[in-house]
Order: structure tokens, then sequence, then C-alpha cells
């Protein structure tokens, strides 16, 4: 199983890799824009799939990243690299403010306090417009010189394998466990020993670093920051990724932002009708597939043979019986 | 000075009535059925179009436009707890709590997209339900904004008595305390289901179709006070119609008071809504289950 998995992933890093020999200009730009999305959805299926804190504040928290790094770079000397990741390091602190403040609660307070914070932080953020320039649009410091998207690409890359990486080794170890036990049974998973309220910290801590790495890497790359990055809607969109992929798996979550981005840039024309078909496949895949379409497509495709083989060898069985019965 | 300050008092009172209005659906809805409707923003919305579109396009009395604003978000409240809602309740999903919270969610964002596709992204003004302008005492508003007080407060007493002194409210009560033993003494908890997600959907979208002809009508005017009925029901305590009521008030008053009080007012107008989340924050550190809230009940 482990064997398999790394070979998965290392296909998956060859074909990434190949990936800027086929697709070019806007198209690579959609593909870089994917993995971004792709690192926010799984980071955000971490918390919410896999430990059950359903939070709404990983776009504030991607853009507490991008806000930060962009900042520092614009105000201090700090070299570039070393911006991002003071900016995904704040991004972990404010997270695990959050997961500290809602520690004690569980169902619906996390989820309300983290809407509540989202949409105020975003609205403090524009009305700063002496720092943040708000609405008008903070202008920041591209990450590379030049206008070739090729090294955004494998950057963005870089961090999107790296991330996926240390966040299954954590899933995959005791730590993943912990969480599983929280998100089933809190009060189960304490009394069996588990550390709640370490391991809750811990995945706002882990899944808001990763929000506030991609949301910095993201305003780097775009060169304009607005608050509207943080947008209701925006998270919507992040949550459908998730929910469509298969909220309790990574990979799922990783196909699912994919899938999503590449369709609603091919149906682009279409406008706001995208917008809202993505809303009612999500209400529908909520409504009558918990686990996402990917995992159940994967069950149909492969155990379909194995399902239309157990039936020829039935019927064959039955046959030999029936003859012998005669 | 203290003119001022008596006028955005008075201000404060008549959009925390509105506040209270659409918080008791959201508490309504919470004590019967026991999830938290993240949609609410938008039935408020809703509601909110309807009205525009009946007293605009049908030329409908503004007073019976409010009504049939709110029969139509009823109706459709009652279709979405009938689709999408009510497989909690048999049992069809495992992590209920999770189930709701995603789903009315989707709704929202679905509800929010498809409004912006259907009625554009412009503003706009519902008929108002009267003109001119009062002065009592050194204060002078305007009548539109009194009678939209005065509505809020007739809505909120018949609710109040509805629930207190009624047998459907008596229903709806016996479910909110226990499922299984008011189905026992002959209690549909389904209906009730139905009624209470029906009737809080409306009292957001009577919000709407208030607020409509004091301001204007859009598809993201929902996404505010939907968050701040969230900080009002975490304040007045989840599930506590007496405490939405307190606290909607005083969230009316902190914020029209306090943008006056603290900032410049550039800044002020955005920083009214930094308030909300002042509070949360206070009452999560102080006491999480609100001012009135029982300790919060999981579902199960």
């Amino acid at each position: 199983m482990r064997y398999k998995t790394i070979l998965f992933l290392a296909s998956s890093v060859v074909i990434g890799g190949l990936i800027p020999l086929f697709v070019h200009g806007y198209w690579l730009h959609v593909t870089i824009i994917a993995c971004y999305y792709a690192i926010l959805a799984s980071s955000w299926t971490l918390l919410a799939g896999y430990t059950g804190q359903f939070s709404f504040a990983h776009l504030a928290l991607a853009g507490i990243g991008a806000y930060t790094s962009a900042l520092l770079v614009l105000n201090t000397s700090i070299p570039l690299y070393l911006s991002i990741l003071i900016g995904a390091l704040t991004a972990a602190l404010i997270g695990c403010l959050i997961g500290g403040l809602v520690l004690r609660l569980r169902g619906p307070y996390v989820a309300l306090f983290t809407i509540a914070f989202s949409e105020i932080f975003r609205i403090a953020l524009g009305a700063e417009y002496k720092f943040t320039r708000g609405n008008l649009g903070l202008e920041v410091p591209p990450l590379f010189e030049g206008t070739s998207k090729l090294p955004y690409y494998y950057t963005i890359l870089g961090i999107l394998v790296i991330s996926l990486l240390i966040m299954w080794i954590i899933l995959n170890s005791r730590y993943g466990l912990f969480f599983r036990a929280i998100r089933e049974n809190e009060e189960a998973a304490s009394v069996m020993g588990v550390n709640v309220v370490r391991y809750k910290m811990m995945a706002f801590v882990i899944s808001s670093f990763f929000a506030g790495l991609a949301g910095a890497f993201y305003g780097h790359y775009v060169g304009m920051l607005t608050p509207n990055i943080m947008l209701i809607p925006q998270m919507g969109l992040i949550i459908a990724m998730s929910v469509i992929g298969g909220i309790e798996s990574l990979a799922g979550a990783v196909t699912g932002a994919i899938t999503v981005q590449f369709l609603s840039e091919y149906l682009r024309e279409y406008g706001q009708l995208r917008l809202v078909l993505f809303a009612l496949v999500l209400v529908v895949v909520l409504r009558f597939s918990q686990n996402g379409l990917v995992y159940p497509l994967y069950q149909w495709l492969f155990e379909r043979k194995i399902r239309a083989e157990l039936t020829k060898e039935r019927v064959k069985v039955e046959g030999i019986r029936n003859a012998g019965g005669k | 000075m203290a003119e001022y300050l008596a006028l955005q008092a008075l201000n404060g009172l008549v959009i925390g009535l509105l506040y209270v209005l659409m918080a008791t659906g959201l508490s309504l809805i919470f004590s019967v059925l026991k999830i938290v409707n993240f949609a609410h923003g938008e039935l408020y919305m809703l509601g909110g179009f309807a009205s525009y579109y009946l007293t605009r396009l049908l030329g409908i009395n503004p007073f019976l436009a409010v009504s049939l604003s709110m029969l139509i978000v009823f109706l459709l409240g009652v279709i979405i707890e009938f689709l999408l809602l009510h497989p909690i309740y048999t049992g069809a999903i495992e992590r209920k709590d999770e189930y709701a919270i995603l789903m009315t969610f989707a709704l929202s964002i679905f509800l929010q997209n498809l409004a912006l596709m259907i009625f554009g992204p412009w503003t706009k003004n519902p008929s108002p339900f009267t003109s001119g302008t009062t002065t009592i005492g050194f204060l002078t508003t305007s009548n539109n904004r009194l009678i939209v007080a005065a509505l809020a407060i007739v809505l909120i007493l018949a609710l109040l008595v509805t629930i207190n002194k009624t047998f459907v409210g008596k229903g709806l009560r016996a479910v909110s305390q226990d499922r299984d033993a008011a189905s026992i003494v002959g209690i549909n908890p389904h209906r009730m289901n139905l009624l209470a997600f029906g009737v809080g959907a409306a009292l957001a979208g009577g919000a709407g179709a208030l607020i409509g002809p004091i301001f204007f009508v859009e598809p993201t005017m929902g996404t505010l006070p939907g968050i701040k009925c969230f900080v009002i029901i975490i304040l007045g305590g989840m599930g506590s119609i007496k405490g939405s009521i307190i606290a909607g008030i005083i969230l009316g008053e902190v914020e029209s008071l306090g943008s006056v009080l603290l900032l410049d007012p550039t800044r002020g107008l955005a920083y009214k809504n930094a308030f909300g989340l002042l509070i949360l924050i206070i009452i999560l550190l102080i006491k999480p289950t609100g001012l009135f809230g029982e300790k919060y009940v999981r579902m199960e």
C-alpha cells in the first residue's frame, strides 16, 4: 500500500514537471492557480474533513499570509523568500489563536466564529486603506524577474508536493488517528488519552500554515492584492472543491480543486451561470454522495471489474451445481 | 453632540429591531431543528427582492408586499427543509452537525449566485411605506423608519404570542425540548421542523422586506446581517428567543453609538462591523453559553 502511494506520488510529480511542455501562456497561469487552490483545499480538508473543525476562515488566513508578506517586502528590506515564510508563520499564529479561542466549543460554534472573523477581518482590512490601499489593490513585488511563468509554476508545484507530503505523513502517523478520533467523538477520544486541546490546536496550526504559505505565494505571483480574495463565495469555492473531490482524503481534495478550477476556466464564457451550477453541484453532492465524487468514481471503475468477475465465477459455479443436481 | 447621540441611539434601535427580527428566526430554527442556518442572510436578501418586485413591478401596496414577501420566503423555507434538511432526522446522514453546516452554507452560496444571475448586481429600491418626517422634541426622523420599527415590533410580539400562548407554539417548544418525548404525546416532529424552518425563514425575509425601503436591496446584502445574527445568537445564548431580542438591541446600539464615539467618521462606518467581532471574542472567552443560553446540547 505504501509502495503504491509512493509510486503514485512520484508519477504525479513527473507528470506535473512535464506539464509546461504541453501547456503554455494562459493555461499555464490557470494551472498555477489550480495548484494554489489545491493547497488551500487539501489543507482545509485536513482541518475540516479529518479533524471535524469546520473553519470558514481559511481564505482569511491565506489573506493574512499574503498581506503580511507583501507589507514586509514593501516596508522593510527583508528578502522575499523570508517574508513568505514569515507570512506563513503569521497565519499559523493567528490560526493557533483562533483554535485556542474555539477550543472548548464544538459543532456550529467553530463555523460561526470563523465566518464572522473572516468577513469582519476582510472589511477591516479594506478600511485600513492607508496601509493596505483597501479595495484599490496593493501592488506586490513579483517573486521572480521577467515575464516567464515557468519559475512560478515549478515553485508552486514544489510547494504543493511538499505540503501534500508533509500532510500525508502527519495524517498517516498516530496524529492522523488522533485527529480522526477528535472528529468522531471528542469525549471518547479524550477518555482514550488523546490530548484533545493539543491536537485541535495542532490541526489549526498546520492547516493555517499551509494556507498562509499558499496565500503569500499567490500575492507575489499575481502582483496585486485586494481584500476581495477573502470573500465568502470564494471560501465557498474552496469548500466546493474539497467536498466534490471528497472531504476525507487529501487526494480527493486536490483532484476536486484541479477539476473545478479547469472546468470553471473552460466554462468562463457562461459567466455567472457556472457559479450557480457549481453551487448546485455542491448541494446535490452533499445531499446524495457525502464522500464526494472521486472515491465513488474510483470504486465504480475498479470494483466494477471485480464485481463482474465475481458474477461470472458465481454463474459458473451455479452452472456446475445445477448440472450436478440434474 | 447630545442630539446627535440621541439620533444615533434611535437609528441603532431601528436597526437593532431588524436584527432582532432576523435573529429570533435563526434562534427558532436552532431551538427546534438543532442546526444553525448559514443561509439565513440569503433568505433575508430574498425577502428584500420579493418586496422590491412586488411593489415596483406589480405595484402592490408596500404593507401588503411585506406580508406577501414573508409568505414567499416561508414557502421557500418549507421546501428547503423538506428537500435538503429532512434526511438529518430520518437517520440517513451519519454526521448531522457537519452535514447541516455544509448544506446550509452551500445553499447560501447557491442562492447568492442565483440572485446575482437573475437580479443583476445593481442596487434597487423598493417603494417606501410613506414619506415625510416626524419631530419629537429635538429628534427628527423619517416616518419611514418609524413605520419599519413599529412593524418589526408587531412581528416580534406576534411571534412571542404564538410561541408562548398557542397550541402550535406549545408543540414547537415541546419538540425543542425533546423530540422523542414530543412524538410520544402525538406531536409530529417533522411537521414542527417544517413549521419552524418556514417561520424562521419568513422572519428573515420580513426583515429584508422591511430594510429595503430604508436602504436598498442587492444580492450580497445578506452576508453581513447574516453574520451579525450569528453574533447575536451567541451573545444571547443559542436557541434562546428572549436572549436574541436583548442581544439584537445591544448589538444595534453598540454599532450605532460605538462608531460615533470611538473613531473618525470615514473609518467608523467600516469599523461598525468590527464591534460584532469584538463582542463575539469577549463572549467566547468569558461566557460561551451567552447571556441566556443553556449548555449547548449536541444533536444526536
